[in-house]
């Protein structure tokens, strides 16, 4: 296919595009409506993708490492999803978590912070979620060993 | 798509399907070889959804009826 | 194919040369959540605290993410990128099956559809405008659109091309390539439906 080589043809196009818009689809179409708060809060939303994630593997009793040969996901992805919040996860690997636990793809892409959430109630739920899933559980006698040696470490400083 | 180099092929066409064929090209203002290019495109996107679980309906909308294809 | 094209440095005013490319994988739609993303989700809110957001876009006309490698694989998709600097500078996925004219004088053949296009976001002037940057490179929205018609050319549809406009990119359909307006599409979130005929096209390539 040969393209037009011109570079007045060109220079021409270039100076009517004017560095407008040109999107058909694509990013800037999940800006969003006008009036609405953008972005959301995406840190408590991380905090409640990342529980989720975290007690759906433990519903199938799936280390991450389990997790990500079972998914095809790649380990040290997923790793740094379980341990650090603030990552934001490809699209890839959350589509594949979604589909290993056959949870819907949008709202969890929303949840991870690559969609905009489709409505107010999503954070607000979301947020609920997160705080309700908190472990409360008491703690085993390894960890209090572990705790009660940290602390005394702490006060000893 | 890397592999865009053509081959040839001979089809054998019925009476009935090179008149179809022959009237889709000049309906849709396309060669008869394009006509069946598009054939094979649809037939693949059609079978790609159909195999994932998916449905194709025709969809009346003065009648508001929905009729299912037959699957391919 | 990989071939070289010409894009307009901004800084210079000057051709520079690009590679447009077709064996688009899902590492380059990958990238553009990488390196695109942000920048769009910075200026976006830089523009509304500023009080001076981009006009209505419809919240929910979004590519399915789910479908993207699937849809690599679909004869009747083809995918283009352009890339300058190693960077992706642009990308779009057209079909040549599935939609028709609407144009009475051509209604129902078949034409190519851009079913998704889109440029960097450093080379789009009101993005880069709002994080207090210059544009990076003209002509990238133009090439895509270039090659849309080509293909369309090629497949023996004589550069008929349709698309779904956002509004912001109004101008540069309607203006700049000259397409017609067709009307709003009450079942793509009344976007505005656009239209080249051959005509047209050749005007377009500059013939």
């Amino acid at each position: 296919m040969k393209m037009n080589t011109d570079p007045n043809w060109l220079k021409k196009k270039a100076s009517m595009e004017d560095g407008g818009f040109v999107s058909v689809g694509g990013l800037v179409s999940e800006i969003g409506m006008p009036g609405r708060e953008f972005p959301v809060n995406a840190d408590p939303l991380r905090h409640a993708f990342v529980r989720l994630l975290q007690l759906k593997r433990r519903e199938k009793s799936l280390s991450l490492e389990e997790l990500a040969n079972k998914a095809d996901i790649d380990l040290a992805e997923l790793m740094r999803i379980a341990r650090d919040e603030h990552h934001t996860p490809n699209i890839l690997t959350v589509c594949r978590i979604a589909e290993f636990f056959r949870l819907p793809q949008r709202p969890l892409l929303a949840l991870a912070g690559l969609l905009e959430p489709t409505d107010d109630s999503f954070q607000h739920e979301s947020l609920r979620f997160a705080a309700r899933s908190e472990p409360v559980e008491k703690l085993s006698r390894e960890e209090h060993k572990a705790l009660e040696e940290y602390v005394k470490f702490l006060c000893d400083k | 798509m890397a592999d865009q180099a053509k081959r040839t092929m001979t089809l054998n066409l019925t009476d009935a399907e090179m008149r179809v064929l022959e009237q889709l090209s000049a309906q849709k203002d396309l060669s008869k070889t394009a006509v069946i290019r598009q054939a094979i495109r649809l037939y693949q996107l059609v079978d790609a959804r159909i195999t994932r679980g998916e449905k194709l309906f025709f969809e009346d909308e003065d009648k508001k009826a929905k009729s299912e294809l037959m699957v391919l | 194919m990989r071939i070289a094209v010409g894009l307009i440095d901004v800084s210079t005013g000057e051709p520079v040369q690009a590679e447009l490319f077709d064996d688009v994988t899902i590492e380059d739609f990958l990238q553009t959540q990488r390196d695109w993303r942000p920048l769009v989700l910075e200026a976006a809110q830089r523009l509304t605290r500023a009080g001076d957001r981009p006009s209505i876009i419809p919240q929910h006309f979004h590519w399915d993410w789910t479908r993207k490698e699937g849809d690599l694989r679909m004869l009747a998709n083809r995918f283009y990128g352009i890339r300058r600097e190693d960077k992706l500078q642009g990308l779009a996925k057209l079909m040549t099956v599935g939609h028709v004219c609407r144009l009475p004088e051509q209604a129902g053949k078949p034409l190519v559809y851009v079913d998704y296009l889109e440029v960097a976001p450093w080379n789009i002037k009101p993005l880069m405008t709002a994080l207090g940057r210059p544009h990076r490179f003209a002509g990238v929205g133009t090439r895509l659109v270039e090659i849309a018609v080509r293909l369309s050319v090629d497949e023996g549809f004589r550069g008929r091309l349709g698309l779904h406009s956002l509004p912001t990119s109004e101008p540069f359909y309607i203006n700049t390539c000259a397409m017609t307006p067709v009307g709003p599409d009450a079942t793509k979130q009344n976007l505005t439906w656009c239209e080249f005929t051959p005509a047209q096209a050749d005007g377009f390539l500059g013939r």
